[in-house]
């Protein structure tokens, strides 16, 4: 039965494993940090697995349990700091930076939503996803009208970061 | 077109720049031990318990508590054990119950609140010890200078002496510094590992509790 259970699991994983990347990829910015990340939600994916009931979307269940360890359980670990880029992150933004070609901006955006808080990469992550407010809300624990006004302030914040 | 669209566009676009893992690479992270702030709480938690058990076995084996015994303070002292024990049990289940609920299928903010509260349970208790061994301490005092002829010799010494008022101020400094160490040296470890421990978490709950508003 474990043997099973732990085959759909991996199986399962294995296809849909982009989310975690991406989850990863929001949340750390480095090879290890990635990796030690990715390893950390597996697990707790796997943990909270055999209450996962077929009723709700894999996907969907992913989300949360995948953020939730990004936001409250996972630990960065001290050998992840100061190791090679992986998404080229830097952390300050200066104005030159910002260019007209899409490439540049598109770089310069993902710098941006780097240095956000945990909890407004949740949201923008959930809305890259294509989530929907009810979504954001449910997912992490706050209303609709907040999961709004909060992404409208995400928005502007992004604005002001990208042209100070 | 805003900011966060043309990122959006870019997001789903290519699905292949992610690293792809296979089967047996997922197959061994899920063999892995986690290292989540869960667990590790779970493990500090259990240690505190153990720590008090081991103080309060390690307070009766000593000279003076053995000096007790003889002292026929039994009214006093066994309530105070079979509270403390009573007690101990309320709290470890309290503990696991809130353990239990802590689960990452919840939204963020209800595991955020889960894990705190599993956290107060354990500071109530540590405070509740605090303040048993206060009690236990003047209890200790109270018996030892009330009915311990060897203390009580001492007292009438002194008094005959005049420095009663010595002997006790002696007697009450040593118990409040003994105190004070204690607490001292536990603070100390609160902040240290706590604080490393929950930082993140706290943050992020602020954060979230910031949002109701």
């Amino acid at each position: 039965m474990n043997k099973e259970l732990e085959h759909s699991f991996v199986e399962l994983l294995e296809k849909h494993q982009n989310i975690v990347h991406k989850v990863c990829r929001l949340y750390t910015n480095n090879y290890d940090a990635h990796n030690d990340l990715f390893q950390e939600i597996t697990i707790q994916l796997w943990k909270a697995y055999p209450k996962f009931r077929g009723d709700a979307k894999f996907s969907t269940w992913m989300y949360r349990v995948g953020l939730n360890t990004a936001i409250t359980l996972y630990r960065k670990s001290k050998r992840t700091i100061n190791t090679q880029d992986f998404d080229g992150v830097e952390f300050k933004i200066k104005a030159e930076d910002y260019d007209d070609t899409e490439e540049q901006q598109l770089k310069t955006l993902y710098k941006a939503v780097h240095q956000l808080n945990d909890i407004e990469k949740a949201l923008v992550f959930l809305y890259l996803e294509d989530k929907d407010y009810r979504d954001i809300s449910e997912t992490l624990g706050i209303s609709e009208v907040n999961a709004r006004v909060k992404m409208n302030r995400i928005k502007t914040k992004l604005r002001t970061i990208l042209n100070p | 077109m805003d900011e966060l669209d043309l990122l959006k566009k870019d997001w789903n676009k290519d699905d292949n720049k992610y690293p792809k893992l296979t089967y047996n690479e997922i197959y061994k992270m899920i063999l892995k031990k986690s290292s989540s702030i869960v667990k590790w709480i779970f493990i500090i938690s259990l240690l505190e318990f153990v720590f008090w058990i081991f103080i309060s076995l390690l307070l009766k084996d000593t000279e003076s508590m053995k000096r007790f015994d003889q002292l026929d303070a039994d009214a006093v002292f066994t309530p105070l054990v079979v509270i403390g024990y009573i007690i101990l049990a309320l709290f470890f289940y309290l503990f696991f119950r809130n353990y239990r609920r802590i689960s990452t299928t919840d939204n963020s903010k209800v595991l955020m609140e889960n894990i705190l509260k599993t956290r107060k349970t354990v500071k109530q208790y540590v405070v509740f010890n605090l303040i048993y061994l206060v009690i236990a301490m003047f209890a200790g005092i109270y018996i030892e200078l009330s009915m311990d002829q060897l203390i009580i010799g001492q007292i009438e010494q002194a008094s005959a002496n005049g420095e009663v008022f010595k002997f006790y101020a002696i007697f009450i400094i040593v118990a409040v510094l003994v105190l004070a160490l204690m607490i001292g040296v536990m603070l100390l470890f609160y902040w240290v590992v706590y604080g490393l421990l929950l930082k993140r978490l706290n943050q992020n709950y602020k954060e979230l509790k910031k949002l109701e508003f």
